[in-house]
């Protein structure tokens, strides 16, 4: 088992116990974090299936160059430095997917917050005046 | 070609950020943020407006004219870099959304001035998402943008102070979070999948070629539809409409929506057209579980909310079914989009305005006029009214649906159209008649009022443009409704100039129409029943003293529907003067005191009608290949269906037995010259579009025989019920509107037999009845009008105060009732010939025997008002108004000339028949015809009962001097005192004898049918609404829930 089957298992994981506390939790703060966790492990996954094992961190300094040079001569041919790392992609967007939901659970506590200054409680069903 | 360093459009995106950063400079409160916010999205605008209009003149090819712009961001060629694309549809939806933002910000600034400087920020970038929602090609940046807009969304609504609106705001978030987990799933599986996050790039890498990929584009779909609010997983997006400050819900309904429509139109293509089928049920789903929810709404904001996840809901289908609608799915999806977000905007903005927010509160918008008029335009775009964009973008997916043989889906359409049609004209009802006294004036300041109408001018621009692109709608003819425009701009004017320019214009028409019409009698005729009644009524008009205001336009919208109707090239043209006709029609006849109820039940029969035809129209269409009016003749497709839905349409209007509930109380309650514009020239209409149906159909195919037959069924039972019914009013106004129901009666029965006799009675029934029904509305209407009370029991006697008036009404009741010598006979003569030549002796019985109950209301009504004594308070009463008694004796001499010479009517209308059906028809030598059963003369038989009168008269003259007079009180009551005043008039309850006998056929039976139709609608709305508990968490269930369910079907169906 590698590192990247075990991070989508774990990331699944996470999800599903996210979940669980965002439609089960009666306080409002468990539901935030609920959500919370339900993020990080979408983040997890998002790594998961951009990691390959084996390969290096997508940096193309001299030493990076250096080994892309020797895989060429071990193979007869010249390699492509591609071949060698992780796709950086995933990572750029599991970097802007962090701070999004940064950005969310914030708003979200603030909600929280005033809420709260408003009825002095934390519990959902306190909040239902609107319906039908 | 657009210069792109001014206008290129990735200054959306850089303008928007860097304003937003700056505003963090700025103190609270100081005006300097909101000018800012104003003029960048002006600037915004006027990116968009650029571009729109280059694509408009110059059109989108690659050769000539403005090509689609990509803009490419860090020096990088996708798919190594995000890059933006500028076509036709981005920048037509970014300049909606660029004006809703504009326009919007205007009408939040003083809310934006209370919230501070942050919420300014806030505001620009939600503008700015939106933008970047549209024209974004990458599928990453999408989920920034969409996540930007919501925070920006959840942001703008935790600055306000009210716990509701935290709520709505808190269970926003949760939802948005949700969809955003699936979302960032469904971006991260793409990726794995095709390598690349570019759109296109995606869509050449074939994702439903693997199984990851399906489960890529299942995440992708379903978080794109749960952002549009699919029904029922959207009960955060009615807490949000409803509670978020108005400004914010009417740039959500506007731009919101058609953003979010366009993420989904961009990615579908990614996938198979499984996914598309999706969407379309969703969409079907949506829209018809959201209106049906809204009809037990009474909040104007929340059922907003319904409204717009509806109208969203139908996007989805439209999108759904982009195989099927080709090259028009972009034109129809502009109209339907267009129509929402201008109506939706003026309408959260409207709901901006007033204090309360129960339906009946919209009450408050006559004190303002134009807030009225603003309401109407968007209640009337939303079900698809011309002028709209709406109206040809139903026309045209109903008409592509049914050539692809799609008929459940157009009928669920429809469906819910009508379900919104039945709580928004409700709830305009409401605003028009509901009484304002109590309410406060709405708060409209000019940067509030300002963006309505502007969103308003723009829904009239939008559906010329939309119409005038349409193929088979390009050459109408616009100048009647800038006339209608030019008399609404001149309303402040009195009544009797209004009343001139209206004549002058309608007989300018005329004049000009004449040349075009001649040799073709059928239309002339109809013509001459529309338009020269349309004089006639109008001459009354000037009885009016004052202003009467909106009354000129929308009586002219009702003529120039009717117009239109004759000159109509096509079926759309036809159907465009049919509800052009409607919506005159509606206005008028809701201004009586108490018209509301009555108002709104002639809408709904009005609207169903109209959605029947249409069905029929496209069934029509579906089978010819065009829309020519010939496309009514031998329909192929379904053709048993697509006539009995179009001539339930048009016996919606001809008040048929079953649809003819909203008659006597709209008639019943206008007033005289309306009444006389309704009854005997609105009518009409339905009979000419009864004509126009049935020459299409003719009588030899197989299928027709059972269509006929019901509907000889229709018209003899609506000559028998109408002419009971009104034998037992108490009103003469409601006597005259149920006889009118029965006078159709004879119309639709003598059409149903198809025979050369049946046709021509129809016909000269509609010239007849025009005539002496326009007698009768103008003449009792205007007795009372000058009495203030209908009631016949209150009169008696009135022929020595108005002579005038009792021998026009003796005129007209000897033709109604068909007896010798006037023109009335000839029409029961044929009646006769035709019943005894067609052996058709059922209903000819029932026909027959209605005939004789005719007697009963005429001789109720001339006797109890005009005979008798006559009251006390009545003693000093005048003759009614002039202007009422010139129509009336013009029609009078047309009725004399036609009795002497009924040959004049008869003879051509025979020979015209005679090219449809060449058996049976009239010889006619002089004044004289002969059938194969008999003669007539009407030139003799006029001589003989003239003669046999004026000897009578003679006779009875000479024995005047004998005669006693029987004074006021020479009266008992045999000891009994009556318990109620009426109870001691003669004339309460004049036919009790006959109500106890036949009474039980005048049980509302058909009334109850409907009431109890609408109950269980109301019934089931009401049930299901109860899913919408208010818990944020309930909601995030039905989310989760949502996408597992359709999960399940989407494999099931894989």
């Amino acid at each position: 088992m590698n590192f990247g089957s075990l991070a989508l298992g774990l990331g699944f994981l996470l999800i599903l116990i996210g979940f669980w506390g965002l439609l089960t939790q009666k306080n409002l703060i468990k539901i935030v974090i609920g959500f919370s966790v339900v993020d990080t492990g979408v983040h997890i996954i998002m790594v998961g299936i951009g990691y390959l094992q084996g390969r290096t961190a997508p940096i193309l300094d001299a030493a990076l160059m250096q080994r892309t040079a020797a895989a060429g001569n071990q193979a007869g041919a010249s390699a492509d430095v591609g071949s060698l790392i992780v796709d950086p992609v995933p990572q750029a967007l599991v970097l802007t997917a962090i701070v999004i939901g940064l950005g969310i659970t914030a708003l979200l506590l603030a909600y929280v917050v005033r809420l709260h200054e408003q009825r002095q409680s934390l519990d959902i069903s306190s909040y239902e005046d609107l319906k039908w | 070609m657009v210069d792109q360093l001014f206008f290129n459009p990735i200054y959306i995106i850089g303008i928007g950020l860097a304003a937003a950063f700056f505003l963090g400079f700025f103190h609270r409160g100081t005006l300097a943020p909101r000018i800012i916010m104003v003029a960048v999205t002006a600037a915004f605008t006027i990116i968009s407006l650029a571009w729109m209009q280059a694509f408009l003149l110059q059109g989108q090819t690659a050769e000539h004219g403005q090509a689609a712009a990509q803009v490419f961001t860090a020096g990088f060629q996708p798919p190594f870099s995000i890059n933006l694309r500028m076509g036709a549809e981005e920048a037509f939806l970014t300049l909606l959304i660029n004006i809703s933002g504009l326009l919007g910000g205007i009408y939040l600034l003083d809310t934006l001035k209370k919230m501070g400087s942050h919420a300014v920020s806030v505001f620009i970038i939600l503008i700015m998402g939106m933008n970047g929602i549209i024209m974004t090609r990458d599928i990453f940046n999408l989920f920034v943008f969409m996540e930007i807009v919501s925070i920006a969304v959840a942001g703008l609504i935790v600055l306000q102070k009210e716990t509701n609106s935290l709520a709505a705001g808190f269970k926003y978030m949760i939802a948005a979070g949700i969809i955003s987990v699936f979302l960032l799933l469904g971006i991260i599986l793409a990726y794995a999948v095709g390598g690349s996050l570019n759109i296109d790039f995606l869509t050449a890498a074939d994702l439903p070629g693997a199984k990851a990929g399906m489960i890529a584009l299942f995440f992708l779909v379903i978080a794109l539809l749960l952002e549009l609010k699919p029904f029922p997983a959207n009960g955060w997006a009615l807490d949000v409409y409803d509670a978020a400050p108005a400004g914010v819900s009417a740039i959500l309904a506007a731009a919101g929506s058609a953003a979010a429509y366009y993420a989904l139109v961009k990615i579908l293509p990614l996938g198979s057209s499984s996914h598309y089928t999706l969407v379309a049920a969703a969409g079907a789903v949506t829209f018809l579980g959201s209106n049906l929810l809204g009809l037990k709404q009474h909040r104007g904001r929340r059922l907003l909310g319904y409204s717009s996840v509806g109208q969203v809901g139908l996007l989805l289908i439209i999108l759904g079914f982009s195989e099927v609608l080709g090259a028009q799915r972009d034109y129809i999806a502009a109209g339907i989009i267009l129509s929402h977000s201008l109506a939706k905007a003026i309408l959260f903005w409207l709901a901006g305005m007033l204090k309360q927010d129960g339906l009946e509160a919209w009450a408050a918008l006559r004190k303002k006029p134009i807030l009225l008029i603003l309401f109407g335009s968007a209640v009337f775009a939303l079900v698809g009214f011309p002028p709209f964009p709406s109206f040809f973008a139903k026309w045209e997916l109903i008409l592509l649906l049914n050539g692809g043989r799609f008929y459940l889906w157009s009928a669920v359409i429809l469906g819910a159209s009508f379900l919104e049609a039945v709580y928004l004209f409700r709830w305009f009802g409401y605003a028009l008649k509901m009484d304002n006294e109590k309410l406060a004036e709405p708060e409209a300041p000019l940067f509030r009022l300002l963006p309505p109408i502007v969103f308003g001018i723009l829904l009239y621009g939008a559906g010329w443009y939309m119409g005038s692109i349409l193929e088979g709608f390009a050459n109408f003819s616009y100048i009647p409704l800038a006339f209608i425009l030019f008399l609404a701009l001149i309303d402040r004017l009195p009544a009797w100039i209004k009343n001139t320019v209206s004549i002058a214009g309608v007989t300018f028409y005329i004049i000009d129409l004449y040349p075009r019409l001649e040799g073709d009698l059928l239309r002339l005729i109809f013509a001459g029943i529309f338009l020269i009644g349309a004089v006639l009524t109008l001459l009354s008009g000037y009885y009016y003293k004052g202003r009467r205001a909106g009354f000129y336009p929308l009586a002219l919208t009702m003529f120039a529907g009717l117009a239109v109707l004759i000159e109509a090239a096509n079926l759309l043209e036809f159907f465009y003067g049919w509800e052009l006709m409607t919506i005159g029609s509606y206005f008028l006849l809701i201004r009586g005191k108490k018209s509301m109820p009555h108002g709104y039940s002639y809408m709904l029969f009005s609207v169903g009608g109209s959605f029947a035809m249409l069905f029929g129209f496209s069934l029509a269409a579906a089978g010819a290949g065009s829309i020519a009016m010939s496309a009514l003749t031998g329909v192929t497709v379904l053709p048993m269906l697509a006539y009995s839905l179009m001539l339930v349409g048009f016996l919606t209007k001809t008040a048929s037995v079953g649809l003819h509930i909203w008659l006597p109380g709209a008639h019943g309650e206008a007033v005289a010259d309306i009444h006389f514009m309704a009854s005997a020239i609105l009518l009409k209409a339905g009979v000419f579009g009864l004509i126009t149906v049935l020459l299409g159909m003719g009588a030899e195919a197989s299928y027709t025989g059972p269509i006929l037959f019901v509907l000889g069924w229709i018209g003899a039972l609506s000559a028998l019920l109408g002419n009971i019914s009104a034998s037992f009013q108490e009103s003469a106004k409601r006597l005259l509107a149920w006889s009118s129901i029965g006078q159709l009666g004879y119309i639709v029965f003598g059409l149903a037999t198809m025979s050369h006799l049946g046709w021509l009675i129809a016909i000269s029934y509609s010239v007849t009845h025009f005539l002496y029904k326009g007698i009768l509305f103008l003449v009792i209407g205007g007795i009372a009008l000058k009495l203030g009370t209908p009631y016949m029991y209150k009169m008696g006697g009135l022929i020595k105060r108005m002579p005038f008036s009792f021998l026009a009404v003796l005129i007209a009741i000897i033709t109604l009732s068909g007896v010798p010598p006037l023109v009335g006979f000839a029409a029961k003569w044929i009646t006769y010939n035709l019943i005894i030549s067609e052996g058709i002796y059922y209903q000819g019985f029932i026909v027959l025997i209605s005939g004789i109950v005719a007697f009963l209301y005429l001789f109720r009504m001339i006797y109890t008002m005009f005979l008798g004594q006559l009251k006390d308070n009545l003693r000093t009463v005048r003759e009614i108004n002039i202007w009422f008694l010139i129509p009336v004796y013009l029609l009078l001499a047309a009725i004399m000339v036609l009795s002497f010479f009924p040959n004049m009517l008869l003879r051509p209308v025979g020979e015209m028949l005679s090219g449809y059906f060449p058996d049976g028809a009239i010889a006619w030598t002089g004044t004289l015809g002969t059938t194969r059963l008999g003669y007539y003369d009407g030139g003799a038989i006029m001589y003989v009962i003239g003669g046999i009168f004026v000897a009578a008269l003679l006779f009875f003259f000479s024995l005047r001097k004998r005669t006693q007079q029987v004074k006021q009180f020479n009266i008992f009551y045999s000891g009994e005192a009556p318990s109620r005043p009426e109870l001691s008039h003669f004339s309460y309850n004049f036919f009790a004898h006959y109500q106890k006998a036949i009474g039980v056929l005048t049980l509302p039976l058909v009334t109850n049918f409907w009431n109890w139709l609408s109950g269980i609608l109301h019934g089931t709305a009401d049930f299901f609404r109860r899913i919408y508990t208010g818990n944020g968490q309930t909601y995030a269930y039905h989310l989760v829930l949502y996408i597992v369910v359709v999960f399940f079907l989407q494999r099931g169906g894989m």
